[in-house]
């Protein structure tokens, strides 16, 4: 057999081993055997000396192109496994998309601050400020300075948490009360506010109040309250309403619908409780607003005359209005939760809820 | 309030469509709290003529008729009466109806005769005992008219909440006026009437009616006034007055009882009946006395309870003895009763502070005392009290004595007159307030309707205004736009924003920095709750925890129960309350936070400090194991990382831990306590909760916690975080481990290697802490940290960097006395 018939048998036998490799790895054996440093047909190429003369074009030519043809034939090959071994690798590893993701566990907001928190957004949105005030708070600031008879019921030892006086001068006016007390409103941070700030002002507060109520599913000793504050010159019965109107809608929807009945609160003067639509019947009257068709959300007024007396407020220059919400009672019509005391209860699976 | 519409109709005209007006009466002030329907029994029972009347075929006492009923044929009934006859009247139960005691009325055979319905006595309607025969109506009963319509026993009563300021419309008369308000229309007050009825006598013996009154304190009662009335028969009280008193859920007690109380929601004004003969003093005479009571004096009320008196109360009084407690309630020993014969009237009034404290204090709410502490008005009295005494006579017969007051037959002693407030109303100001254009004429009929006297004065954009004296709410001004804007109506005014020059909403620095407290929190997995702020006077000393810095408790005067009577100094009780709720319903991994405050009392200062808190507990693990996850039990370094997270994202600067030794933090576990700090500042602490403070709460440990004081928390966090150039060059990490004694901190390696490693040293991360006691001695630990050396400005050479870690390795070695693991 000539030199060129063996490069021929070679190439004949190489190009059937590089077919039937059946791995990239394979195939890189039977590169190396052929191709490399001592493959067989790099032999051939090195040994190109000793060919006599004569036979050497001959056999350089065979050479050649039984190299380009291994070259060409392992290229396609390799890209053909390795097309078939992506392909293996991508289905060996397909998942049931089905199985749960890796979560990190987030945290929830507790239902009464969400609610806080929106309503606080609503009002921001409406140039309004957010100020605080104590929860033990003075007699004065709770109920004197809000214009609050000397001898209102509310102020009785049966409705109003009252705390022993550490102060040098304490005194009783009535047995058992004191002159400190668990605040029963947010409104004495009204009183605060309008010693505090000259007008413009335009605050709420949002905050935690107390009152002697026996836990039960539909009270709680200690609940939450937003109190707002607007004081200006030029404010209207009208600003009042349509400031209302719009959080309401803001809070509970735009088709709910408002009303005002006229009422008396010490602090301002005409007061208003307001009504939403029931969510339940629209208005037809249902067992959840107790067949009246509306549901009672707030407490409004303007601002009463003594009341800016006792800051130092010019009633004839300014007017205002005020109005407190309880955020409970907002968290019971909007989540329909049936009782009060979960949400002091700490209990994972409510909070999770949220 | 209950008001009977039977009653209030009256006096003025009340709409027919009860759902309208209480609609308007919710919208105008007046909540309407509940409607009841009475009369309803009688439904189906109507006026019937009888047309035929023949002997039943089969019975020798019972007839066949045939009644008219009103409405289609006429009906066939079998009648036992003996007085049925042809051409009378009767009520007639037809079928449907359900007579008193659950009687149903059906079609029926009566000795095979068929009955539809049935002619009713008086005692079958359950209106007397009358059992002789059927109720023979009158002729002129319309027929067909049903029963309850007819004798006018259907009723509507409302029960009203009248709010503090309106005692004026705690009674019928009132309350019709305020209707008349509402709808713009007359009304009929009573009183000028019933007063004329009274007539003075002059007979009997003058000196027997002799009665004094004197007023100790005209504060205390601005006026006082007092009749007497011989001859009376207690007995019981006609039909008509036990019926109008039963509809507003009243009893009756006896014919003068009865009176004081019609007269109280009639006309707003209570009274009260002594028995005259127990008043007498020795000179025959009653000397009524108004005064402050003695301390500790004792009165036996009407209710039979014996009460002992302040000198804050007022009392009636002889000279010998208290004999009611003024406004509130009579005292027994000169009650009215079967055996009275003479009485003396009081009508007066109180003042409304004391009456309200004094019901406070004795627990005892009547309804005088509600009226008092409201405001009763003193005009009026005497016409009030005459048509009282008319009503007596009226019911329980008897003469109003002459004699008294010089013949006017009523001692009256007035040493305080209130008087009408003179008010102006400018119209365009209340207009612009309102944000309505409300007419002048409405204004001007509104506010005469409401009783108030309404007059032009030179500008013609001013009312004078006089207020009545029964309504001690309109003082100013702005109380009569009040009038006038909820009888308007509120929903009419057009809803508008308030303009001006503009403003902007602004949220303050505390609250923005309470935002990113909460919002890291929730991403590092923690849940935020809402505690009691009443906490147990030994919930600290369960905890373990120092008193020390946190105050005195907050003591409550009239706690709810024991378990609340004081005001939390750490928030950390209430959530192991928690924590104990959830275990006890099974649920194992918690995560809790809560942003409260902490009350904390000192001597000599009225208000407390409260502090607002940050605290968390951590207990059990993040959740559950999971196909792909695995949650280690949470322990010291859970709590550590958490607040770690805060200090990064409130950007506090030389945040560091610090331990805590046992002395120090009592409440937690020693060995793994830390003090929270930013610099100098403390922040709080945290740790593992003593093992003895988790079982005092009856909670399965271990619970990670901790409790951060917020103010501290905004006060040290900086605005931002300075850019840092991203690095250009790569660094070179080199690992080193060093085997130390325990007492050498992770914080003191990290010092010395910071110090040790110069420029080059960007960071050092502990990535392994290894105790072997064969392999590195007892009381050793191998720390390994993984160093990057990195410059800014340049590629380090490895000679640069071997240099420097050399260097390094050298330094920390020779400052902690720790050997390299090879």
């Amino acid at each position: 057999m000539s030199v060129a018939e063996e490069i021929v048998a070679l190439r004949e036998r190489v190009l059937g081993d590089i077919a039937a490799a059946e791995t990239t790895a394979q195939l890189e054996e039977v590169r190396v055997a052929v191709l490399g440093k001592k493959g067989s047909l790099t032999g051939y190429l090195r040994s190109m000396g000793q060919i006599p003369p004569e036979e050497r074009a001959t056999v350089g030519k065979t050479v050649n192109q039984a190299h380009q043809e291994v070259e060409a034939a392992l290229e396609a090959r390799k890209t053909a496994l390795a097309a078939a071994e992506l392909e293996a690798s991508i289905s060996a590893s397909a998942v049931d998309v089905t199985l749960p993701g890796r979560v990190q566990q987030l945290g929830t907001r507790h239902l009464i601050n969400r609610i806080a928190d929106e309503i606080a957004e609503i009002f921001l949105g409406l140039g309004y400020s957010i100020a605080n005030g104590p929860e033990v708070e003075t007699e004065y600031y709770n109920f004197n300075a809000l214009n609050a008879p000397e001898d209102h019921p509310s102020r009785g030892l049966a409705d109003t948490f009252y705390v022993v006086d550490r102060s040098d001068d304490a005194h009783v006016h009535v047995k058992g009360e004191s002159s400190v007390l668990l605040r029963t409103q947010t409104s004495p941070v009204q009183a605060r506010v309008m010693e505090a700030q000259k007008p413009p002002i335009y605050i709420i507060s949002p905050g935690k109040v107390y009152r002697r109520d026996v836990a039960d599913p539909s009270h709680l000793p200690q609940f939450h309250q937003i109190e707002g504050l607007v004081v200006d010159e030029g404010i209207t019965f009208g600003d009042l309403k349509g400031t209302l109107e719009y959080v309401c809608k803001q809070i509970f929807g735009e088709e709910r619908k408002t009303r005002f009945r006229a009422h008396y609160f010490p602090f301002t003067e005409p007061s208003a409780e307001v009504d939403v639509s029931c969510g339940i019947c629209h208005g037809e009257g249902c067992r959840f607003c107790k067949g009246t068709g509306w549901l009672e959300i707030l407490g409004c007024g303007m601002v009463d005359p003594n009341v800016y007396g006792y800051a130092g407020i010019d009633p004839e220059k300014y007017s205002g209005f005020a109005f407190g919400m309880g955020v409970e009672r907002i968290a019971c019509l909007k989540y329909n939760v049936p009782d009060l005391r979960m949400l002091v209860e700490g209990d994972m699976r409510f909070l999770r809820q949220f | 309030m209950k008001v009977s519409l039977k009653w209030l109709s009256e006096y003025v005209e009340v709409p027919a469509d009860i759902k309208e007006f209480c609609d308007r009466l919710d919208l105008t002030g007046t909540g309407v709290e509940g409607v009841e329907k009475t009369g309803a029994q009688f439904d189906g029972v109507v006026v019937g003529h009888v047309l035929t009347c023949e002997e039943h075929p089969d019975s020798d006492h019972m007839h066949v008729v045939t009644v008219d009923v009103g409405a289609g044929d006429p009906v066939q009934i079998v009648c036992g009466a003996p007085n049925i006859a042809a051409g009378i009247k009767v009520p007639v139960a037809t079928v449907g109806a359900v007579l008193p005691g659950d009687f149903k009325i059906k079609k029926s055979k009566l000795r095979g005769v068929v009955s539809l319905g049935m002619c009713c006595s008086k005692r079958e309607l359950g209106m007397g005992t009358d059992h002789t025969g059927i109720w023979v109506l009158p002729d002129d009963a319309p027929v067909g008219q049903p029963i309850a319509d007819y004798l006018q026993l259907s009723d509507t009563v409302l029960d009203l909440e009248i709010t503090p300021n309106r005692p004026d419309s705690l009674s019928i008369a009132g309350f019709a006026r305020e209707v008349g308000a509402m709808y713009q229309q007359d009304w009929t007050n009573p009183l000028a009437e019933m007063a004329a009825r009274l007539g003075l006598s002059d007979e009997g013996d003058p000196a027997a009616s002799d009665a004094t009154v004197e007023i100790e304190d005209d504060v205390r009662c601005p006026r006082y006034s007092a009749r007497v009335i011989r001859g009376v028969k207690v007995g019981p009280s006609p039909d008509w007055m036990v019926e109008r008193l039963a509809a507003i859920g009243q009893r009756s007690i006896n014919n003068i009882v009865d009176v004081t109380n019609y007269i109280l929601f009639l006309l707003g004004q209570p009274l009260h009946a002594f028995d005259l003969n127990k008043l007498k003093s020795e000179d025959g005479a009653a000397h009524v006395i108004v005064r402050a009571a003695r301390d500790g004096e004792v009165l036996t009320t009407l209710d039979g309870e014996e009460r002992t008196l302040t000198s804050d109360m007022t009392v009636i009084a002889t000279p010998e003895r208290a004999v009611a407690l003024a406004g509130v309630m009579g005292g027994l020993e000169t009650e009215v009763t079967e055996e009275t014969t003479d009485i003396l009237l009081e009508a007066a009034t109180f003042e409304a502070g004391r009456t309200s404290r004094t019901s406070r204090n004795l627990g005892l709410i009547s309804e005088s005392s509600m009226r008092y502490e409201r405001g009763v008005d003193d005009h009026g009295i005497e016409a009030r009290s005459a048509a009282a005494a008319a009503l007596i006579v009226e019911v329980a017969g008897g003469t109003v004595s002459r004699v008294l007051g010089d013949g006017t037959g009523i001692v009256d002693v007035w040493p305080r007159q209130t008087e009408a407030p003179r008010l102006s109303f400018r119209i365009p100001r209340f207009q612009k307030m309102m944000g309505a254009e409300i007419p002048r004429d409405f204004i001007e009929d509104i506010l005469t309707r409401l009783g108030c006297e309404v007059s032009a004065t030179d500008d013609a954009d001013v009312l004078a205004v006089t207020a009545p004296t029964f309504r001690p709410d309109l003082e100013r001004e702005i109380d009569l736009y009040e009038e006038v804007l909820r009888l308007w109506g509120m929903d009419r005014v057009p809803s508008t924003l308030p303009g001006g020059p503009g403003r902007v909403g602004v949220r303050s620095i505390e609250e923005l920095k309470l935002d990113v407290v909460n919002r890291t929190l929730r991403a590092s997995g923690m849940n935020e709750t809402m505690t009691y702020s009443f906490a147990m006077p030994d919930d600290l000393e369960r905890l373990r925890m120092s008193p020390e810095g946190l105050g005195d408790p907050v003591e409550l005067i009239n706690p709810m129960n024991a378990e609340q009577s004081v005001l939390r100094r750490s928030v950390i009780p209430g959530l192991l309350r928690s924590v104990a709720h959830n275990q006890a319903h099974g649920v194992k991994n918690i995560q809790l936070y809560e942003i409260g405050n902490t009350f904390h009392a000192g001597e000599g200062r009225q208000l407390p400090k409260e502090r607002k808190r940050v605290a968390g507990v951590l207990v059990g693990a993040m959740g559950e194991a999971g196909w792909n996850v695995q949650h280690a039990a949470f322990d010291f370094f859970d709590g550590k990382g958490v607040v770690e997270s805060l200090a990064r994202e409130l950007a506090l600067p030389k945040f560091r831990v610090k331990a805590l030794s046992a002395e120090e933090a009592p409440h937690l576990q020693p060995g793994r306590a830390a003090q929270v700090m930013a610099g100098g500042t403390v922040l709080g602490w945290v740790g593992e909760l003593h093992p003895l403070a988790v079982a005092a709460f009856e909670v399965n440990g271990p619970v990670v916690a901790f409790e951060l004081d917020l103010a501290a928390l905004v006060r040290e966090s900086q605005p931002s975080r300075p850019y840092v150039d991203v690095p250009q060059f790569p660094a070179v990490t080199m690992d080193v481990a060093f085997v130390v004694g325990e007492d050498v901190t992770h914080e003191r390696l990290v010092q010395c290697m910071s110090s040790a490693g110069g420029k080059l040293l960007e960071d050092a991360r502990l990535f392994d802490v290894y105790r072997d006691e064969e392999r590195l001695g007892a009381g050793k630990k191998s720390m390994a940290y993984a160093l990057s050396y990195r410059a800014a400005d340049r590629t380090l050479t490895s000679e640069e960097v071997e240099k420097a870690h050399e260097k390094l390795v050298k330094k920390v070695c020779a400052a902690t006395g720790a050997e390299v693991r090879g």
